[in-house]
């Protein structure tokens, strides 16, 4: 899974738009949309509401927890917290970047929110690679993470697992080595 | 309590004069420019002893059989007293001292001069002198602190001056005071006063106020004022309790105030109107001795003391602080200030409300501008504010009698005993979905088409229009040359309006848009000394309603039209395709309340007044703050206290409340901003505001959605919804009716959802109440139901064995389908008439020759194979063939093709369009699948067919048939239907609505399915059983077709049945059920769509056919012939 499958995940997100056109409801495999009222709010997913900002049919509203306030608030608590704190939305990171880069005129203070976004991220990604460390320096078989999003789990899979694999062979040969004098081999 | 004030007597010659009176209060002795100072016994004193203590004496202290003047001669001057002997010269000044005063012990003496010193002087030891500097202008008045540890002083620099005596440094300085450059041409003597006693308080005259400063904390703590002045206040003297302060001001009113309570207790004028300079009490505190600038003394006797003078006017004052307090919002701090500062008395609160604005003009309309424009507002302190100048101006009024004739004595009514009710400043006009003119970022208007913004700020004054629609045209960006402070917006251009200045006239200005030629622009002076205050786009129409009380109409291209006067000043207006909407002032409204007026006018061919200035019901104490219609063209306006409130055409246009907007509100300072209202759906679109009336422009706020909800009782109780909901429902139909009645094309499917609504929720109330045992109730509910729908409540009643109800029911249902055919005979014998005349009787002649005439099947054989192209065709003729009654396309329907614009939307198009991810059923509400089997069926029997309701769509004919007919223009490519419900086809011909459109659309033909030739095949489908009952009446029809154009003829027509039709035509198949019924109640089966519940009505046909029959056998009938 690589981040732009996630990111196709994320634009599942519902998020409000106010459209300047008028339309009636659509029927889509995914449920139906709309009606589209100009000037009401209404509820769409993420890759249609960038998509009608893009051909400038809509203003989209920030989701409730894209605000500088609550925003710092998380990244306080995060920072407080030694374990992973629930995120503001499973798909925070994404609908971050999508949402600021293509309609930051419709969101209020977007570099704030962009800053506190990454230093959330930087934090809890962080958080991640110590309980990595942890998990690899003490040997442990398993271990539970709480609240990690789709995205952080990603982009610390291949890594870890590739590594783990491969300490796995180092450790393996080295126990055969060990008992049989082989283990320099490698 | 009223004091006794005597006569005036000659005291000195004409200029500035002094007074006080000695320790024992035996004597009053007064300095004055003649530079006498004289000892009076009495005021009746005839022969007062006369000191001559110079040229001029401008002030004199006294204590201790010590006087102290200060005169023309630089010098201040100590004389024994009662003596009158000089004892010599205290201290000199560069020039005249100004003003001099004793300490409280009468051990040291302060004196102030023109040559901007103060002095404070030791009286036994005049070497001991401190001297005060800081002052930049000639000192008016010092005082000293009874304590002793400060002192005050006024200077014509504008400021008042707190001094540490014993090291001479200022401690703090209030610029309050006007500025001029000597105490002759101040505006005021500025005497001081501090506080006896407690030391507490020092009282500052400050314009037409006295403001008094905490001891301490040099703190500004409130504000003694009074309406009835209105000229800066010269003099201030506290009485020796030091709970009364008397005033004097330059028109020569007197006021006394209680300290304590801020109320005014006692008001008097100088008989002559000239300026107080002197005032003091007398030592016990009954008197209070005054001198003007004519020389002239007075004394006002028997003044209340500051026990009574409490007492008396305390009891209506705390009534009213308690009313006020409730009133005040605990979140508002300024409302609380200022209620904790202001609320006992009434009396000066306009006062207080306009301190904010350093404002001196004291007009009532101004503060109460300020006050209402005030952003953060809240509700609450504006109805207070405006009781209070309500209050104010009834003062005003007072006070213009007492001028007129001298008050004589205690005959002078004392304000606060007034408790009548109070006239309410009448609110501004204003344009709906706008946010106050004095905010320099402003919503102009904020409707359904988009919203006007308005700028005027230090860089830019300018107008943005945007829309919510893009396609109805680009945001605009105008400068705002002219000032504009009212706008409009409609589909087909924006109206700006500016008042009126000094040089140019208040001016309307139209950029209409929408204008095929290339002058997009007009404007229109309006003659001198009219503004205009409300203005409003209608369709194709302007109205402007002016300050002279006239409302001018205009073409939206710029042709003046009518004019006609308004009853009175305009609040606000709104318009509606032709509909215009006008709320003036009916009068003066009293306690709070507002008389609002509304006129309702239909601009259209037929120009009338449909409601002929009738008082618009607000809530309590409110005043309007939205007016406008809903997108469906029903008039509404939302008020201050948050009630949405409709027009109720079908109750004799009374006013419904819908929804009241502060119950949604989280908190009390927080509002609802009312920007549009639907119907259909029920949708009442507002921004909501967090504490404030008003939205700011930015961030730009989104719209909200609240659902209606009346204000019945009990709703929460199940039956309490469930007639809420119904009621609802029918208060939100009514458009429908004005619709269609003004020409418009309506939606009938909603308005068939709608009716479909109503009846399912009488028949769950209908259960609800058997299941009560309240038959009553379910007798008073049956009424209200449709025939059909009470035969349903018939078979419920007779299934629950409550034979008496279904008996009663049974009755009622025959006396409804009774009613019913009559009023249809008599519609079906005008419309034969009619029909004669129409160019669209080619049909219905032909039917009514009835029978299954060849010519008739010949011509449908012909149109068979292109049923398409016939249904155009056929909505190409209606269309024609409406002739006089042409309908007009509903420009507020909503939807795609709604814009006005381009009023050509394709409504086959539109409703054909086939959406293969289209849930089946959707339109069902999910509620429907928990209502009884009875309901069930009731649900699936109206959805072919809808419910005639009282626009008399129901067919005729002797027998029960509760449907609708089906359009006639799918009756001909039908051919069977055609055959079987002619008198419905032609009922359906002339319906005045057909809207075909709608009603179309289930029975639209599918699209080009393969034809399932399997089932052909099979032994026993659907088709097969229909086929049979149904070949004979094809041949019928059509005589001369082969077998195999039979069949397809025939499943066409089966295809065009409704999917629950061949449903239950598939499921017989299946069944094989023995049904002996005979074509003809078959034919009505199909319908009805669904056997059993048709059987139902065949017996019902049966029972009334033979009406010989005895009631028993009829629900005999009932109970036992159930499947």
């Amino acid at each position: 899974m690589d981040p732009t499958e996630v990111e196709f995940l994320a634009e599942k997100e519902i998020v409000k738009i106010i459209p300047n056109f008028s339309l009636d409801k659509i029927y889509l495999i995914g449920g139906d949309l709309g009606p589209f009222n100009p000037g009401l709010p209404v509820q769409v997913p993420v890759w249609l509401a960038l998509n009608l900002k893009q051909r400038q049919k809509c203003r989209i509203l920030p989701p409730q927890w894209m605000d500088v306030d609550k925003l710092e608030e998380v990244r306080e608590m995060e920072r407080k917290e030694d374990s992973f704190t629930p995120p503001p939305s499973p798909y925070y990171m994404e609908l971050t970047k999508l949402l600021l880069n293509h309609a930051s005129d419709n969101i209020p203070k977007a570099d704030e929110i962009r800053t506190l976004v990454k230093d959330i991220w930087d934090t809890r990604i962080a958080k991640l690679r110590l309980s990595a460390d942890s998990f690899i320096s003490q040997q442990e078989a398993h271990a539970k993470l709480d609240n990690l999003t789709l995205m952080e789990i990603n982009t610390t899979r291949s890594f870890l697992l590739g590594s783990l694999n491969c300490m796995f062979k180092l450790r393996s040969n080295m126990q055969p080595g060990t008992s049989t004098g082989k283990g320099p081999d490698y | 309590m009223p004091c006794e004030r005597k006569p005036m007597r000659y005291g000195h010659s004409e200029g500035h004069t002094d007074v006080t009176f000695d320790d024992a209060g035996k004597f009053i002795v007064t300095c004055g420019s003649d530079g006498d100072v004289r000892i009076w016994e009495s005021l009746d004193d005839d022969d007062p002893r006369s000191i001559n203590v110079g040229e001029k004496a401008y002030s004199l202290a006294l204590k201790k059989r010590k006087l102290v003047t200060a005169g023309s001669n630089n010098t201040v001057q100590i004389h024994t007293f009662p003596e009158g002997d000089p004892d010599g010269i205290l201290t000199r000044f560069t020039t005249h001292a100004t003003h001099v005063a004793f300490n409280h012990s009468g051990s040291r003496v302060a004196a102030g001069s023109s040559d901007f010193m103060v002095k404070v002087v030791e009286v036994a030891d005049s070497s001991q002198q401190k001297t005060l500097r800081g002052h930049d202008a000639p000192v008016l008045s010092v005082t000293f602190d009874p304590k002793d540890e400060f002192l005050a002083s006024a200077s014509c620099d504008g400021s008042v001056v707190i001094w540490k005596i014993d090291e001479q440094t200022k401690v703090t300085s209030w610029p309050v005071l006007q500025k001029s450059n000597d105490v002759s041409t101040a505006k005021s003597l500025c005497r001081l006063g501090w506080q006896p006693k407690t030391a507490k308080l020092l009282a500052v005259p400050v314009g037409l106020k006295v403001h008094l400063y905490e001891r301490d904390s040099w703190e500004h703590v409130s504000t003694l004022s009074d309406d009835m002045m209105t000229q800066p206040i010269n003099v201030v003297a506290w009485s020796p309790c030091g709970q009364l302060l008397a005033a004097g001001s330059v028109g020569g009113f007197l006021t006394v105030w209680n300290a304590e309570s801020k109320l005014c207790v006692e008001r008097q004028k100088h008989e002559k109107g000239y300026t107080v300079c002197g005032l003091a009490w007398h030592p016990s505190g009954r008197q209070l001795a005054y001198t003007d600038t004519q020389g002239s003394l007075g004394l006002l006797d028997d003044l209340p003391t500051a026990s009574s003078a409490t007492k008396t006017p305390k009891a209506p004052a705390v009534k009213a602080a308690n009313d006020y307090d409730d009133l005040f919002d605990e979140d508002d701090d300024r409302a609380m200030d200022e209620g904790l500062s202001d609320t006992h008395s009434p009396a000066k609160r306009p006062v207080a409300g306009g301190d904010d604005d350093d404002d001196d003009d004291l007009m009532p309309a101004t503060g109460r501008v300020k006050n209402r424009s005030s952003f953060l507002d809240d509700e609450n302190s504006l109805d207070t504010v405006s009781l209070a100048l309500g209050q104010g101006k009834y003062g005003d009024d007072d006070d213009a009698g007492s001028t007129v004739a001298p008050p004589t004595g205690p005959s002078l009514p004392l304000r606060p005993a007034y408790e009548g009710p109070l006239p309410t400043l009448p609110q501004k006009p204003f344009q709906p979905g706008s946010t106050p003119a004095h905010l320099t970022h402003r919503f102009m208007t904020w409707n359904s088409v988009g919203v006007v913004r308005g700028y005027n700020d230090d860089q830019d004054n300018a107008v943005d229009v945007e829309f919510h629609d893009t396609a109805v045209h680009h945001a605009m960006h105008l400068t705002n040359a002219l000032g504009h402070t009212l706008a409009d917006l409609s589909q087909e251009a924006v109206l700006l309006a500016c008042p009126a200045t000094d040089e140019l006239a208040s001016k309307l200005q139209c950029l209409h848009f929408s204008s095929w030629d290339a002058n997009k622009e007009w404007i229109v002076d309006l003659p001198a000394g009219e503004d205009v205050r409300a203005l409003v786009l209608g369709q194709g129409w302007a109205a402007a309603a002016t300050s002279a009380r006239t409302l001018r109409l205009f073409t939206v291209g710029g042709v003046q039209k009518e004019i006609f006067s308004l009853p009175g000043h305009v609040v606000s207006m709104a318009a509606h395709g032709e509909q215009l909407l006008v709320v003036y002032h009916r009068g003066t409204g009293f306690d709070g309340d507002q008389a609002l007026g509304v006129q309702l006018l239909q601009l259209g061919r037929r120009k009338r007044q449909v409601i002929h200035g009738e008082p618009l019901p607000l809530s309590c104490k409110a005043h309007l703050a939205w007016l406008g219609f809903t997108a469906e063209g029903t008039p509404c306006y939302v008020d201050s206290e948050g009630v949405v409130r409709m027009l109720n055409r079908s109750l004799g246009n009374t006013w419904t409340p819908v929804c009241n907007t502060r119950e949604t509100c989280k908190g009390k300072s927080d509002h609802f901003w009312v920007v549009a209202v639907h119907e259909n759906p029920q949708q009442l679109r507002c921004i909501p505001c967090k504490g404030s009336r008003y939205p700011p422009t930015l961030p730009r706020p989104a719209v909200a959605i609240l659902p209606f909800k009346l204000p019945l009782c009990q709703t929460t109780t199940e039956k309490g919804q469930m007639e809420e909901q119904y009621w609802r429902s029918t208060l939100l139909q009514n458009h429908y009716s004005f619709l269609s009645s003004s020409g418009y094309e309506i939606d009938d499917e909603g308005q068939n959802q709608n009716q479909k609504e109503q009846q399912e929720l009488l028949m769950k109330m209908f259960a609800l109440s058997c299941k009560l045992e309240r038959e009553f109730r379910c007798m008073e509910l049956a009424e209200l139901m449709t025939q059909s729908v009470v035969t349903l409540a018939v078979r419920y009643a007779s299934r629950s064995r409550r034979m008496n109800l279904a008996q009663r029911l049974n009755e009622l249902a025959m006396e409804k389908a009774n009613q019913l055919q009559e009023e249809q005979e008599q519609e079906e014998e005008e419309v034969q008439e009619e029909e004669h005349h129409t160019p669209r009787s080619r049909y219905g002649q032909r039917e009514s020759a009835g029978g299954h005439s060849s010519s008739r099947s010949h011509q449908a054989r012909e149109e068979e194979p292109r049923e398409e192209e016939e249904d155009e065709s056929q909505e190409t003729e209606t269309l024609e063939a409406d002739g006089e009654s042409r309908k007009r396309l509903n420009p507020f329907a909503r939807g795609a093709a709604a814009s006005p614009e381009k009023p050509s939307p394709k409504p086959m198009s539109k409703e054909g369009r086939v959406n293969p991810f289209k849930v089946q059923g959707s339109g069902k509400s999910p509620s429907q699948s928990r209502v009884s089997n009875v309901l069930d069926s009731m649900t699936s029997v109206r959805r072919p067919a809808p419910l005639g309701g009282p626009s008399g769509k129901q067919s005729k004919g002797p027998v029960l048939k509760p449907l609708a007919p089906k359009p006639k223009t799918k009756m001909q490519s039908t051919l069977l239907q055609m055959a079987t419900s002619k008198a419905a086809n032609k009922k359906a011909q002339v319906n005045p609505e057909p809207a075909a459109d709608r009603l179309k659309q289930p029975e639209v033909p599918p699209p080009d399915l393969p034809v399932e030739d399997s089932e052909n095949q099979k032994p026993r489908t659907g088709f097969q059983l229909w086929l049979e009952e149904n070949r004979k009446s094809i041949l019928a029809d059509s005589p001369d077709l082969q077998e195999t154009d039979v069949i397809k003829a025939a499943m066409g027509s089966f295809r065009s049945l409704s999917a629950e039709d061949r449903l239950s035509w598939t499921e017989r198949a299946k069944g094989q059920s023995g049904e002996a019924a005979d074509l003809k109640k078959r034919k009505r089966v199909e319908e009805a769509g669904e056997g059993d519940e048709s059987r139902v009505k065949a017996d019902e046909n049966i029972a009334k056919k033979k009406k010989s029959l005895d009631t028993t056998a009829k629900l005999s009938a009932f109970a036992f012939n159930k499947n």
